[in-house]
């Protein structure tokens, strides 16, 4: 406490010789609120990530967000009786540690059925300690992209298994978003609820999709309480295949010119240089002429 | 023919002194001119070295005054061969006094107006690149072609109306150095002026002055598209290329009549070089100054009066910032020369010249004030650029070769007529030739 | 679609990016929607360096992972001229939105190492005629369908790909400046001299970066095609903390502006998008939305730094406002 003090008052002091700006440059930690998130999300394979972000944020200015570099992150599985460390993680610079699990990892559930998982910062000299823990049930979705009566829906299933591997579906109302994959991002279509474990959704007709016009549907549910994230993906020929593809022709800005362009300059250019020729060879007949003329002279 | 050589060796006596002696005079101007030029080179090194940002040019007026001595100095040359090509096709009776110095005009601006392109290019060492890497929708591929083939044609042009000098001179170089006669020799390639050389000798050269016209309104029209092909408000218009061909005769005859002036005065030429030339040429200033008033109007006029927005723009730019270089260009160097040229009272040598001097300087500012005002103006208005980027004005270095562009036009001309005789004369000969024909059925008319 | 989670090994993710296959979802970048965004907006708040806190609680400054170099795929300027194949990038800046806040100028500086004076995107204060209030108008090059510039270059230096991108190779280009006098928009900007920057070779030269520039050659805004090619948006448009300008691949009909996605088709009939200049003919790739119901009173505009205001002193509303001591 007494340090905190003693830096207090040189920044009091700094502060009569520098202006404000200069103070905010060499913040106290005092003015950040550390902020440790955890959340998991569940890829179209199966697999899993844990994801822990952690970082610090100003208390007055809300601009004013640092992450936490290189801080090891451990992840856990706690159950009744004690808990499996998963793996760690080192924060990147923007203060995400992130493992992934495969589908094939067993997890240890609560008698509840949930899986308990748990991120944990232990804490140093200049930081405290933070843990976070979180309780997910482990959701399937289940994505068919079918023609119902000619109409290309997306159907989707929610439905979790219990320990004998029985589906059960989803039966509470789960928002639900469902989008298509672009180059650059993702396109919401619908956001909506499922209801007993399904959720029906009819594409519009008139997506291109990509160059083979394959569209790539995703159905996300999104920072669950009880789910965390789960991602479904599923790919179909739906889009109404535009022929992309232009008509290769010479324009005034391609690298080969209009046809017209060609003719005019060479038409030119062969007319004037033959010209120029021609008179070229004259010139050349009046110096045979002129040297004829001299040797009869000296004769 | 003895009535003939005789003929031929008088010329060559008066004419002989012209070219190998050099006077007190002729030595402080070359003196000068080379100071001129290595002040040009000295900035041409400068700007090399450190980049173009040592001239004015800047993001918005991307092209300064070179480019603006390119289009002078071109034009120049394109209405020295328009000109010279329609003399000769014509066989103007008059044409003895003006052709050389046309035809000198004609390819010295010719090799000094490129130059001034080039300085407008950010990298000369990929100059190759042009031919390298063509590309034929270009409007500056058309104008390397044009200007090149141009240069060759001219070249070709000049060197055919040379020929009979040069031969003139090597029978007749009395007291000439032997370099210079080894020279003549070398470049009279045997003509002798037997009628069937003459006559070959005639046909091509009248071929090719007609292909010297047709070349000059192609190159005119290729440089004037350089503008009026892009969007920009002030460029974009369909008058453009005549209105180049008209401003470049302006600008030509001017200059032409300067010439004839100095030549006249400093190399004592009062018996070539009369009044009725200048007054015939005069006229001819006239005549271009009203086209040329014309276009202008035109052009200017139909913006106004439509003011489409970017048109409002350009014309409020020149009437506020550019007032005073507006009213000089395009009232002042219009009018005055009209004035001057269209009574009759006023047509003296000196004020002839003095119109072509006011014509001259007027045209070189209506070329700026169609480059850079426009360059100021464009469609969307200039902001958020550093204020130093905004407006245009030339740097020293900028002037320095300018000038030097000059000077070295200046010089060049006085070298080339170190080599042959201002006043062509093969053409006193023939000129005296057809004279003798004619004069024959001429009195026989008036007889009776 | 099986492999996707494998990331493809070294020279396969050097193929996929240079073939611009490498989408927000195929590989690592895929892992995590929202990390993926929350990293790029951190990239953008600082810059070259940025601030982070050691695990020992010190706040210490770090180098940026690099925003702009190749580590895996250096497109050179022959690549270059294909262009992204199938795509036809767009965009859209919605005028509402924009009250001058400059991130865009900014992050495209650092991006392509422009120096503070130097900006491929300009931001201009337009009136539409005297009853109009003024609007901010960002503008970047319009990467043209009929490119003027294109058109008036003698040498091809400067080009049009199949994506619809217009870049200028610094190799080719002789620097006679006529492709500057032939845009209407006054895109393209002139690298007068030499700077000490144009010596740094510790990212081989592309096109599609336009970095490190080449003295006495022309330059402009490039559309950052080599954050495409890694599922990336340009700078500017992740730069910008109004979600201003969206991009995208008009082929797909998608457009981003880095938080939501909307059909390009869309948001141009129902929000009225237009084309500056439209009747020049030189069908720009770049839309722009009407500035209706702003966001922002036009005067936060001039929140900015002194000698940003004074760029603007020519508009005569500035002028006013000047007058009336409001600035």
């Amino acid at each position: 406490m007494k340090r905190h003090l003693l830096i207090y008052s040189i920044y009091l002091l700094c502060g009569l010789f520098l202006t404000i700006n200069v103070l905010a440059q060499e913040p106290n930690l005092r003015d950040y609120r550390m902020r440790f998130r955890f959340k998991t999300v569940k890829l179209h394979d199966n697999s899993r990530i844990l994801e822990a972000h952690f970082i610090a944020a100003n208390k007055k200015d809300r601009k004013d967000r640092v992450p936490i570099y290189d801080a090891s992150i451990a992840f856990y599985n706690v159950f009744e009786d004690g808990e499996v460390l998963l793996g760690t993680a080192n924060t990147s610079k923007e203060g995400f540690a992130q493992i992934t699990l495969p589908e094939s990892h067993r997890y240890r559930v609560d008698s509840d059925g949930k899986i308990n998982l748990k991120a944990v910062f232990s804490g140093t000299d200049g930081l405290d300690g933070k843990e976070r823990e979180i309780s997910i049930r482990d959701l399937y979705l289940d994505l068919d992209l079918v023609q119902v009566d000619s109409i290309n829906t997306v159907l989707v299933s929610a439905y979790t298994l219990d320990s004998l591997g029985a589906e059960s579906p989803l039966a509470e109302e789960t928002d639900i978003i469902i989008a298509i994959e672009g180059m650059l991002s993702k396109m919401v279509l619908d956001e909506g609820t499922i209801e007993e474990g399904k959720y029906e959704f009819e594409m519009p007709t008139d997506l291109p999709g990509d160059m083979d016009g394959n569209i790539t549907v995703y159905s996300t549910i999104e920072d669950h309480d009880e789910f965390g994230d789960v991602i479904q993906k599923k790919t179909e020929k739906w889009g109404v295949v535009d022929n992309h593809v232009k008509e290769e022709t010479n324009h005034l800005w391609s690298e080969a010119a209009p046809i017209w362009m060609y003719v005019v300059l060479s038409i030119f250019l062969v007319g004037i240089w033959a010209n120029f020729l021609y008179t070229a060879i004259n010139l050349f007949l009046i110096k045979k002429e002129g040297k004829q003329l001299e040797l009869e002279t000296e004769k | 023919m003895t009535d003939l050589d005789v003929r031929k060796k008088e010329l060559a006596k008066e004419f002989l002194p012209m070219l190998l002696k050099s006077t007190k005079w002729s030595k402080i101007w070359t003196g000068v001119l080379v100071g001129f030029i290595l002040w040009g080179l000295i900035a041409l090194v400068l700007q090399i070295i450190n980049g173009h940002g040592v001239t004015g040019m800047r993001d918005n007026v991307v092209w300064g005054i070179y480019i603006i001595n390119f289009i002078f100095f071109v034009c120049l040359s394109y209405s020295g061969a328009f000109i010279s090509g329609v003399l000769h096709f014509f066989n103007t009776p008059w044409k003895n006094s003006v052709s050389r110095i046309i035809e000198i005009v004609t390819v010295v601006s010719l090799i000094i107006g490129p130059v001034f392109i080039l300085l407008c290019i950010g990298r000369l060492d990929r100059l190759h690149y042009l031919f390298l890497y063509p590309r034929i929708q270009s409007p500056i591929t058309w104008d390397v072609i044009a200007i090149i083939t141009d240069l060759i044609g001219c070249f070709i042009y000049l060197y055919l109306t040379f020929i009979p000098d040069f031969a003139i001179l090597r029978d007749n170089s009395i007291g000439a150095p032997r370099w210079r006669k080894k020279l003549y020799k070398f470049l009279a390639i045997g003509y002798y002026d037997t009628p069937k050389q003459r006559k070959r000798l005639h046909s091509i050269t009248r071929i090719m002055s007609a292909m010297i016209i047709a070349l000059a309104i192609v190159a005119y029209t290729v440089l004037a598209w350089i503008f009026s092909l892009t969007l920009q408000p002030g460029w974009n218009s369909t008058i453009f290329a005549p209105y180049f061909i008209v401003a470049g005769l302006y600008s030509g005859v001017g200059v032409i009549i300067i010439i004839m002036y100095l030549i006249r005065k400093y190399l004592k030429l009062e018996h070539y070089i009369r009044k009725v030339h200048f007054i015939g040429a005069g006229v001819i200033l006239l005549v271009i100054s009203l086209l040329f008033g014309y276009f202008t109007f035109s052009e200017y006029f139909a913006r106004w009066f439509s003011h489409k927005t970017t048109d409002a723009n350009l014309l409020d730019t020149l009437f506020n910032t550019y007032f005073w270089e507006f009213i000089f260009a395009n009232y002042i160097g219009v009018l005055v020369p009209i004035v001057i040229l269209f009574f009759k009272r006023f047509r003296t040598i000196k004020s002839i010249t003095f119109a072509a001097v006011i014509a001259v300087l007027g045209l070189w500012l209506n070329r700026y004030l169609i480059v850079v005002p426009t360059l100021e103006t464009p469609y969307i208005p200039i902001q958020d650029t550093r204020p130093e980027f905004i407006h245009y004005s030339a740097t020293w270095i900028e002037w320095a070769l300018s000038f030097a562009g000059i000077a070295a036009f200046v010089l060049f001309f006085m070298l080339l007529i170190r080599l042959v005789p201002i006043i062509p004369m093969s053409g006193i000969i023939n000129y005296e030739r057809e004279k003798k024909k004619n004069s024959k059925p001429l009195a026989q008319q008036q007889l009776p | 679609m099986k492999d996707d989670k494998t990331t493809p090994s070294g020279t396969n993710r050097r193929k996929f990016l240079k073939m611009g296959l490498l989408s927000g979802a195929t590989t690592v970048a895929g892992a995590s929607l929202l990390a993926n965004l929350a990293s790029e907006e951190e990239l953008k708040a600082s810059g070259e360096k940025i601030r982070v806190l050691t695990a020992d609680g010190k706040m210490v400054e770090v180098d940026a992972e690099s925003i702009n170099k190749y580590p895996e795929a250096h497109i050179t300027p022959e690549e270059s001229r294909m262009g992204i194949p199938g795509r036809k990038f767009v965009m859209v800046i919605d005028l509402a939105k924009c009250k001058n806040a400059r991130n865009c100028v900014e992050s495209c500086q650092k991006a392509h190492q422009l120096d503070h004076n130097e900006e491929f995107l300009k931001i201009h204060l337009i009136q539409d005629h005297e009853e109009a209030d003024p609007y901010w108008f960002p503008k970047p090059c319009y990467h043209c369908d009929e490119p003027p510039c294109v058109t008036v270059c003698p040498t091809g230096a400067t080009f049009k790909r199949d994506d619809g991108i217009v870049l200028v190779d610094n190799d080719r280009c002789i620097g006679c400046k006529f492709c500057i006098t032939s845009c209407p928009y006054s895109a393209r900007q002139f690298n007068w001299s030499h700077k000490p920057k144009f010596d740094d070779t510790s990212q081989p030269y592309s096109p599609e970066t336009s970095v490190p520039g080449t003295e006495g050659t022309v330059t402009k805004c490039v559309f950052c095609p080599d954050m495409l090619r890694q599922g990336k948006l340009p700078h500017c448009v992740t730069a910008c903390p109004m979600g201003v300008i969206y991009f995208g691949d008009k082929n797909e009909d998608m457009v981003t502006n880095g938080e939501e996605t909307v059909r390009f088709s869309e948001l141009i009939n129902d929000r009225g998008g237009y084309r500056h200049l439209e009747h020049l003919g030189t069908k720009p790739s770049v839309y722009y939305l009407p500035p209706v119901n702003r966001q922002f009173p036009l005067e936060r505009g001039f929140d900015v730094d002194e000698d940003i205001i004074e760029r603007y002193r020519d508009v005569p509303f500035v002028q006013d406002l000047k007058e009336q001591g409001k600035i």
